[in-house]
């Protein structure tokens, strides 16, 4: 088997992002910027781009990209199943994919949400789900969902509460030092974090991401080509997307030591085979949270902890920048530096291991993406700089 | 397939719909094998059989996970806030689980409380759908 290391890197990334509903452009306008900004980053020219892939449903085709753009031609495009975030890191390898074996050498792995166009990303998220079950249960949002698995991992495998806290605590603090953030510049009160309104039992206001508008893009293309573009590459080690038996859409009856899980058991062993790498190798890692303890949860899905020693590992010295064991979500996170469904997520991966971070992890060389969690399907991918290739 | 199955269902799951229209609870079990499905299917991928004995099941088990919700989320008008949706495990049915909402007639909602069901309706954007309510007991 041809080792995933080496075939591709992304070459550019670009975002967009505007406060819900205040989007200066439709979903597509935005996505177009956010694609020629990505293309701008890496000194490439957006008529050579051919391929395509996105993920959670996203609605812009992309054969309508292509006058905007300038395409020559479209030799390949792909979405990953699925209506939530789960698909992120799987559609990177669906570009990965498609440049390994030549059906497209310039791919665009792209995300847009706006919400005047598209409606609240949590309302599309559930129809895609939603059936008679969860209805007559009154389990209609995405909240509510995680709130009863995140209970769980409480109540009875006995997560402490302070684990989440210093997740949710590190990625403020990340936030408000990072101008491009939501939370720039506010400082993180953990009083006001703890009697914040209730969602949905464990979940207050502040354990939950909050919608934005726009659309981030990342510009993938060979390993080869990468190294004689304008910016550093930054190199796809390994990704991974799927679910073991146990784990998906079914109605709540997912295996007794999976449920309180964030669903990344078998994707996470298939990213440490496939790299050689364990969770002492990664340097920084962005863990997509739809909610907070579906973040937590991936980290032990991951292997960085168990439900024995998350408490000790989950300090919050131990995830910021610089210093941290882990630094996790150093632009932000979803939680504090915006929620474009999680298309940030992968660009401050790049962003980190290009040394241009708002938080930077000095000499970090692996950065962890772990998709969104708790969906049927769920995602990572292990980036890299060049000497990890 | 019932009306209601045609409305609400996942797939295979008909038989339970019509079941709690009669005020029943029928669970799938594997003609071949034994093994309880549920969510229902079509084949038992443990033996490969097709066929499927629908059983009726007292609506008692317990509570294997829970949520007090306080958001007006959208389509559940009808609900009083807060209200508590649980998980709950059915050991005459090989431990499937149900979603259902939870009255705590017996104080606090807790993993591993002993609920029982009523047969009635939940109202979800303005439609009645049918439903199983649970109270700790």
């Amino acid at each position: 088997m041809k080792p995933i290391a080496g075939i591709a890197a992304v070459a550019g990334v670009g975002v967009r992002q505007h406060r819900r509903g205040a989007s200066p452009l439709p979903e597509r306008g935005v996505l177009v910027r956010a694609i020629i900004d990505a293309c701008e980053d890496a000194g490439f020219d957006p008529a050579r781009i051919d391929g395509f892939a996105s993920y959670g449903d996203d609605r812009n085709e992309p054969v309508r990209l292509m006058s905007d753009l300038g395409t020559r031609e479209l030799t390949w495009s792909s979405q990953v199943f699925g209506g939530g975030g789960g698909g992120i890191a799987g559609a990177i390898g669906q570009a990965v994919g498609a440049i390994a074996t030549g059906q497209a050498k310039a791919v665009i792995v792209f995300r847009a949400l706006v919400q005047d166009n598209s409606g609240r990303l949590s309302a599309a998220v559930m129809a895609h789900h939603l059936n008679g079950h969860m209805m007559a249960a009154g389990l209609v949002a995405p909240a509510q969902v995680c709130a009863i698995r995140a209970q769980r991992m409480f109540e009875h495998h006995g997560v402490p509460k302070s684990a989440v806290e210093a997740f949710v605590e590190a990625a403020y603090y990340h936030g408000a030092r990072n101008p491009e953030a939501v939370a720039y510049g506010k400082d993180f009160d953990v009083e006001a974090y703890r009697s914040a309104r209730w969602i949905s039992e464990p979940f207050r206001l502040l354990d939950c991401s909050r919608e934005n508008d726009g659309a981030g893009a990342l510009l993938i293309v060979s390993a080869e080509e990468a190294r004689d573009l304008r910016r550093p590459p930054v190199h796809i080690l390994g990704v991974a997307q799927g679910a073991a038996a146990g784990w998906g859409d079914l109605l709540e009856n997912d295996a007794d030591d999976q449920y309180a899980s964030a669903g990344f058991r078998s994707v996470a062993r298939q990213l440490w085979a496939q790299t050689g790498l364990t969770p002492a190798d990664i340097d920084v890692a962005q863990v997509y949270e739809n909610f907070s303890a579906q973040g937590v949860a991936s980290l032990i899905d991951h292997g960085f902890c168990d439900y024995e020693t998350v408490g000790e590992f989950c300090r919050f010295e131990n995830l910021i920048a610089p210093g941290g064991k882990l630094p996790v979500n150093t632009a932000g996170g979803n939680l504090a530096q915006g929620f474009i469904h999680g298309i940030g997520m992968p660009i401050e991966a790049v962003r980190q291991l290009r040394g241009e971070s708002a938080n930077p992890v000095p000499g970090a060389r692996t950065c962890l993406l772990a998709g969104g969690p708790g969906a049927p399907i769920v995602s990572s991918a292990i980036f890299g700089t060049a000497e990890t290739v | 397939m019932s009306s209601a199955g045609e409305i609400w269902s996942t797939g295979a799951d008909g038989p339970y719909w019509d079941g709690l229209a009669d005020g029943r609870l029928m669970l799938p079990r594997c003609s071949g094998c034994g093994h309880w499905h549920w969510p229902a299917v079509w084949r038992c991928a443990a033996c490969g059989s097709w066929d499927h004995e629908w059983q009726q099941i007292e609506p008692a088990g317990q509570v294997y996970s829970w949520t007090r919700n306080w958001h007006p989320f959208g389509g559940l008008e009808s609900l009083q806030l807060p209200f508590v949706i649980g998980v709950v495990s059915l050991e005459a049915a090989g431990g499937a689980r149900l979603m259902g909402l939870v009255e705590e007639a017996a104080g606090p909602v807790k993993i591993g409380a002993p609920v029982t069901g009523t047969f009635t309706t939940t109202v979800h954007a303005g439609r009645p759908v049918p439903a199983i309510h649970w109270r700790t007991t």
